[in-house]
């Protein structure tokens, strides 16, 4: 008989078990590190969008934007805006002079037209005098020539030839015949266009007609529209930049030229950016930038903005302001129908696959059917919730066969149904059988057994299939595109009256904007902040039901 | 129909004196459960009743009367048969598919196997107790009143006062009286068991059945359940399998011993015990055997 070999190996003992401590370390060190990685992985790409998100609703807010509160919500203290206002105007109103007082150099059209209308005006004055046919006459003539130079002067690029034709003017301003008349007019635009003549090249008068454009634009969106301006119809031309980030795009906007420039031929162009205080030394706008660059923050007064409001408000010229309120509740809606219509379908379901089907050829069909839906893509479900719900079922039931929160919230529920019935049959079939024994035994009745005994024992079961649908049904877009979804619908209140309208939710109106138009760059804190929104919702919803579910099993478990 | 709770006073409490012979086990073991003249009809009469499951025998051609007010305790190897008559009674084998029956089974005159038999009924006639305590994950309130409450007694005092009564007879009462809204799984085994007990007694059954009640419990627990056997006795017709023959025993009036699904024996537990007529009840009771 052979012997036994050793239990433990005294020749080397410990270096077994230091192989076997390794490897079990080497083990959990991976294990963990990979469940460390994946959370990692998930943070670095949740935190940027949370963050963006959440400058959505801790911002600086400019004075524009607690106008535009007010306004627009009625919110905030009347007198407080106005008086804030009152003095911002007050600080803005060297920038509008000094534009004014530049502008008139360079958008000579409006000279022109001026020097015209003296003219005119003259000789009108004259007739009214009654003054001596022959005096009017060279009077009159005096004037067109005065006109014609000064008309030369506007038009001229070269400056010697402009002043010039300025000298000839201003050499009549001393005769007595034109003292205390309108063509004294004449004179002050002569005087004031001599200035702009000397400090600025008239040759390059189109380029700055140009860049002036742009300074007005930058100047208007930082500002809005200027005091005594017509109300521009869209409500996002009506303000300034409302959030001091906005602000400072625009402020950058202002004070650099952005140009593209060939450095070497056949290379493609390089973007260079230069101070545009540089374009415009010497002349009277130079004083323009450093003043903006010093004194923007008092021309917009930026203050730290809790705008708590922003997941109640609704928007305003396609979220270029406001917040997403209506998209939240139309979210919530569908939901809710979602989950009302596939709860009570996906556990009876449940009920017949465990509690009633056998184990035939039509059982397994029904099995394979149900795993197969969940795996057909949502846009599939969208369309067919199209098809059958919205054109026809829902005029088969007299409602109107539009996109609805209804059509949404039943294609939702199919949508999510395969994972609703799944985790109920797992849970219903994990109750223990001396349960249903137990009261199979005191002569409840099949259906009674499931409904007093089974049923609670499973849901916390069913439960987590509901927190998976939730999210599942919260986040999905590409059904909501056909048979819910609108760019811009009144708000789903109250619930009974929405099930027929159409509605914007988070994820459609994030796409919508994605897609839609240049808004998604102009104020991509509304874009993240709906995206944050929606994130935020499915946790909130998800830890209620975490809860819930937790509450259950707790007292299922007798604590 | 009797009642649980009448008096029992019409019951012949006077016993024979038990029949001791050399082979006697104790002469403690009987004093509980001394034979007695059984009277009135039998509540439970099997004929020649046989239990399949597809072609497999589950218990074959019993023949046997099961008195009221009595306890019956049936006995026998693994395998042999005990719980599927057991379970046969209240018809819980139907939980097994292609399970058939032949034969007649009767409790209180009605052929149970009937297809016109009403299934709840029945259970809350002949009602049940389980081999591992098998509470609802609901209050020990909610536990006892869950028959009671389906029977259409939704009247708080009523549903109340069966409460009490069902646990007062389970003695119970005194422990769990002051927590009644306490989870039924935060007791300890045995108070489950006595729990599952009283649930079972508030249908008002006038059979219970008890499959190794004390199978999964410590002897001390085992001890008060058997008290409670000896005292319900008194009011139900208690049918009860067990392995252990000394609890047998020490409970029942009456043994049937079962082997491979036929019914070897059935007499007075101190026949059974004492001077078993067949040599393959001796086998068993002594030791030798299963």
């Amino acid at each position: 008989m052979t012997s036994q070999p050793p239990i433990s190996d005294p020749e080397r003992p410990s270096r077994r078990l230091w192989v076997r401590g390794l490897c079990d370390r080497l083990f959990t060190g991976l294990a963990s590190g990979s469940v460390l990685l994946i959370a990692l992985a998930l943070v670095v790409v949740l935190a940027p969008m949370l963050w963006r998100g959440a400058t959505a609703v801790v911002f600086k807010g400019t004075v524009e934007f607690r106008r535009m509160q007010l306004e627009q919500f009625k919110r905030g203290d009347p007198a407080a805006v106005e008086a804030e206002m009152a003095e911002v105007s007050r600080a803005r109103q060297p920038v509008y002079d000094l534009l004014d007082r530049f502008s008139r150099g360079i958008a000579t059209e409006d000279l022109v037209e001026e020097s015209r209308r003296i003219n005119r005006e003259f000789g009108k004055q004259l007739e009214a005098r009654d003054t001596p046919a022959q005096d009017r006459v060279e009077l009159r003539s005096l004037a067109k020539r005065l006109r014609d130079d000064l008309m030369e002067a506007l038009e001229a690029t070269d400056k010697t030839a402009a002043l010039a034709a300025l000298g000839r003017v201003l050499r009549c301003a001393d005769d007595p015949c034109l003292k205390g008349t309108v063509a004294d007019g004449f004179f002050t635009l002569a005087k004031d266009y001599r200035h702009v003549v000397e400090t600025v090249d008239l040759s390059r008068r189109a380029e700055y007609a140009k860049t002036l454009g742009e300074v007005r634009d930058a100047i208007k969106a930082l500002f809005g529209p200027r005091p005594g301006e017509p109300v521009p119809s869209l409500d996002m031309d009506r303000y300034g930049a409302t959030r001091w980030d906005m602000a400072e795009k625009q402020l950058a906007r202002l004070l650099t030229v952005e140009k593209w420039v060939e450095v070497q031929p056949g290379r493609p162009l390089q973007r260079v950016e230069a101070p545009r205080e540089r374009e415009f030394a010497g002349t009277d706008l130079a004083p323009l930038f450093p003043l903006m660059r010093e004194h923007a923050a008092d021309m917009l007064r930026p203050e730290r903005t809790f705008y708590w409001q922003y997941f109640l408000d609704g928007s305003l010229s396609s979220h270029y302001f406001g917040g997403v309120g209506p998209e939240i509740l139309g979210t919530l809606l569908i939901t809710l129908v979602a989950i009302a219509f596939s709860m009570p379908l996906g556990v009876i379901s449940a009920a017949y696959l465990v509690e009633c089907a056998g184990d035939g050829r039509t059982v397994h069909l029904i099995r394979t059917s149900i795993n197969t839906l969940a795996g057909v893509p949502s846009i599939v479900f969208g369309l067919f919730g199209l098809a059958f719900f919205v054109i026809f079922l829902l005029p088969k039931l007299g409602l109107p066969g539009n996109s609805c929160v209804l059509a949404g919230g039943l294609t939702l529920g199919v949508l999510v149904l395969p994972i609703i019935i799944r985790a109920s049959e797992e849970a219903v079939r994990s109750v223990p059988p001396t349960y249903k024994e137990a009261a199979l035994a005191l002569g409840a009745s099949r259906l009674r057994c499931f409904v007093t005994v089974t049923l609670p024992a499973a849901l916390p079961g069913i439960l987590t299939g509901v927190i998976l649908s939730v999210s599942r049904a919260a986040g999905e877009t590409a059904p909501i595109l056909f048979v819910a979804g609108a760019a811009v619908a009144a708000p789903a209140w109250p619930p009974w009256e929405a099930m027929t309208r159409e509605t914007v939710t988070l994820t459609y109106s994030s796409y919508n904007m994605a897609v839609g138009d240049r808004l998604a760059a102009l104020v991509p804190h509304n874009q993240y902040g709906m995206v944050t929104t929606l994130i935020l919702l499915v946790l909130i919803l998800n830890i209620t039901a975490i809860l819930v579910r937790s509450r259950v099993a707790k007292r299922l478990r007798g604590q | 129909m009797v009642e649980p709770g009448d008096s029992p006073a019409e019951m012949p409490q006077t016993a024979e004196a038990p029949d001791k012979t050399v082979r006697t086990p104790a002469p403690t073991l009987f004093a509980a459960a001394s034979p007695r003249p059984l009277g009135g009809e039998p509540l439970i009469r099997s004929r020649d009743f046989s239990l399949f499951y597809g072609q497999k025998v589950g218990v074959r051609e019993i023949t046997m009367d099961i008195h009221p007010r009595s306890v019956t305790a049936i006995i026998g190897p693994s395998g042999c048969g005990k719980s599927t008559f057991l379970r046969s009674i209240n018809r819980m084998n139907d939980l097994i598919p292609h399970v058939r029956a032949e034969g007649r089974l009767e409790v209180a005159g009605v052929d149970v196997y009937d297809r016109r038999v009403n299934l709840p009924n029945l259970r809350q006639q002949v009602g049940m107790v389980f081999q591992k305590p098998n509470p609802f994950p609901k209050s020990i309130y909610d536990n006892v009143a869950y028959g009671r409450r389906f029977q259409g007694f939704r009247h708080r005092g009523e549903l109340d006062e069966a409460v009490e009564r069902c646990l007062r007879a389970a003695v119970l009462w005194d422990e769990v009286k002051d927590n009644l809204r306490k989870s039924a799984l935060a007791l300890s085994g045995g108070q489950q068991q006595r729990l599952c007990i009283a649930r079972a007694l508030a249908t008002q059954p006038k059979v219970l059945l008890m499959d190794e009640p004390c199978s999964a419990l410590d002897p001390i627990a085992t001890g008060r359940i058997e008290e409670l056997i000896a005292d319900l006795k008194s009011a139900y017709t208690i049918v009860i399998v067990t392995h252990n023959m000394q609890q047998a025993a020490r409970v029942s009036d009456r043994t049937a011993f079962f082997c491979l699904g036929e019914l070897i024996e059935y007499d007075w537990t101190s026949v059974i015990f004492t001077k078993p007529a067949r040599k393959q009840t001796e086998d068993y009771v002594t030791g030798r055997f299963g």
